[in-house]
């Protein structure tokens, strides 16, 4: 039959996109939920940094109290970060983005060699495995080592970049899993707010950095995920064309010139007619600061907004890339998500893990839904757009709701035996 | 009546009979192309020389098809088999010592196990005291 093959739609990739963002982030909440688990029955461990610096909460005090001193703490923390992203916009826009690299390539080091090292250490301590020094020492080095190179440095495997980005973020989140109760939920909602001012104001830092970094035409230097592209083969439109995955700006101009001279030619193998349909990439980022001395917190380079999949302006791409949704190529990109989006869904759910099971299954189905939200979003308004707000309100939401009605609700049937 | 060719699948050939891959890397037309994948495969063979035998490991597993289809891409082919044998080497010689040193335990070091076991020595230099 001639018609055997209806033409694609956006139908057929959206599932497949949004699973691919959907399992690192859940693949990231497991492992912060696992290790709350193991890990915060056995000991106490109270963290000094950033984010208690205006007040230290102990048991004795009333909730009022608690309630104050966790605002200021937020305040303190969100101001510090508001400072922080910046002066990263100001070192972007002096085009310091060799100092931004290595910085960043330092935090990542930092954060997978020191806190990777201690939370392993922990586990260790906890299982009492024979382990030496030697050994130990060794393996977590090249952890370390082959995690920066991955993340920021040289290209390798997809899956062994995105696997140390979910690990760093499990590893920071777990760190703020540390934080006081009342402190951090406090400290949830502040940040959502701050992520919803920083990128839809126009006087937001995040928005400042994506729109330099798109008049630039560069990549922002930050700790983003990527979700591999869908590809949608037609097999009448000829051999695959190649695309490439995480590219730089001015790779993608070389290639609006080349592909407009090479379009009806059949590309095999051959590198010089790349054509690449890879979104712009606009970036934000925020950053959790260390300080010397006491404090703890770690750096890490933490990006906010949700980037939509969106095509170059410019109009030789948009012909190419109509010529190729001709052809049948799919969908124009990849989604990618910050890792501070990540790391601070990570959180809510390592604290609601910290109370019980059934809040950590209601919030995990929260963030979930408020993701999908904010793709769909996404898709309508095509920019940059922050991930936290919805997420973390419906988690805040459900986390309240389930701890204080729910759970009444279902231990009162468990105990009569109507459900378990 | 057209007859859909099949998909080059991008790890493998278009003809069933020779099995030479397209492209050099395990991440088919997303990764590399064959003439910066020689330079990525040096580097990481020579970074792997400085205590980085993971390198090496993460050599082989992004260059699988070079070394799996054992006529392609003969100048990526020495790096590649070379990282192969080394972290064998090295992973054989690591997990004898950490087997011994788990195995054999007190009756075999006597007190220097207790020197050298991770939990004792991470509560001598208080690794997991501060936070």
């Amino acid at each position: 039959m001639a018609q055997n093959q209806r033409p694609k739609s956006l139908l057929d990739s959206l599932g497949e996109e949004i699973i691919r963002i959907l399992t690192p982030v859940s693949i990231c909440m497991f492992l912060v939920v696992l290790l709350v688990s193991i890990l915060n029955s056995s000991s106490s461990l109270s963290v000094s940094s950033i984010a208690t610096i205006a007040y230290s909460e102990t048991s004795s005090d009333s909730s009022w109290d608690k309630f104050l001193g966790a605002l200021l703490n937020s305040l303190a923390f969100v101001a510090v970060v508001t400072v922080a992203t910046f002066i990263l916009v100001l070192f972007f826009y002096l085009r310091c983005t060799n100092f931004l690299r290595i910085y960043m390539g330092f935090s990542s080091f930092v954060v997978l060699g020191f806190m990777g090292g201690q939370i392993a250490l922990f586990l260790i301590e906890k299982f009492s495995v024979p382990v030496d020094c030697i050994t130990f020492s060794v393996l977590l080095f090249n952890f370390a080592v082959i995690g920066v190179l991955a993340v920021f440095m040289s290209k390798m495997a997809i899956v062994v970049t995105q696997g140390y980005l979910v690990l760093i973020g499990m590893l920071v989140a777990y760190w703020f899993t540390l934080l006081p109760e009342w402190t951090t939920w406090v400290l949830l909602v502040a940040m959502a707010l701050y992520d919803l001012a920083a990128v839809l104001l126009p006087v937001g830092p995040l928005r400042l950095l994506v729109e330099l970094a798109m008049s630039r035409e560069e990549d922002i230097p930050a700790l983003v995920y990527e979700a591999r592209p869908v590809t949608l083969h037609d097999p009448a439109s000829g051999p695959v064309q190649r695309r490439i995955w995480r590219e730089r700006g001015n790779v993608r101009r070389d290639s609006v010139g080349n592909s407009s001279s090479n379009s009806s030619v059949n590309v095999v193998s051959d590198s010089n007619s790349t054509v690449s349909i890879v979104q712009a990439s606009h970036n934000g980022t925020r950053i959790a600061r260390v300080e010397e001395g006491q404090v703890s917190e770690r750096d890490a380079e933490l990006s906010a907004p949700l980037i939509s999949p969106r095509m170059d302006g410019q109009d030789g791409t948009s012909a190419e890339s109509l010529m190729l949704e001709g052809m049948g190529l799919g969908s124009s990109g990849a989604i990618k998500l910050g890792l501070g989006d990540f790391i601070f869904y990570s959180v809510l759910v390592g604290r609601a893990a910290m109370y019980d099971f059934m809040t950590v299954y209601a919030c995990y189905l929260a963030i979930v839904a408020g993701l999908g939200i904010t793709l769909m979003l996404l898709a309508l308004y095509q920019k940059a757009l922050p991930a936290l707000p919805v997420s973390i309100a419906l988690g805040v939401l459900f986390y309240f709701l389930t701890r204080f009605l729910l759970e009444v609700f279902i231990v009162q049937c468990s105990l009569n035996l109507v459900m378990f | 009546m057209e007859a859909s060719t099949p998909n080059p699948n991008p790890n493998n050939s278009n003809s069933i009979l020779s099995s030479t891959p397209v492209w050099p890397t395990i991440d088919g037309p997303l990764g590399l192309s064959e003439e910066d994948s020689l330079s990525y495969a040096r580097r990481f063979y020579n970074f792997g020389y400085a205590l980085l035998p993971f390198l090496w490991a993460v050599n082989c597993f992004y260059f699988w098809p070079v070394l799996r289809h054992s006529r392609s891409f003969p100048r990526l082919r020495p790096y590649v088999v070379a990282s192969a044998i080394g972290f064998s080497v090295f992973s054989v010689l690591l997990c004898s010592w950490a087997l011994t040193f788990a195995i054999g335990g007190e009756h075999l070091f006597g007190p220097t196990w207790d020197q050298l076991v991770m939990y004792n020595v991470a509560d001598r230099l208080g690794l997991t005291g501060w936070s």
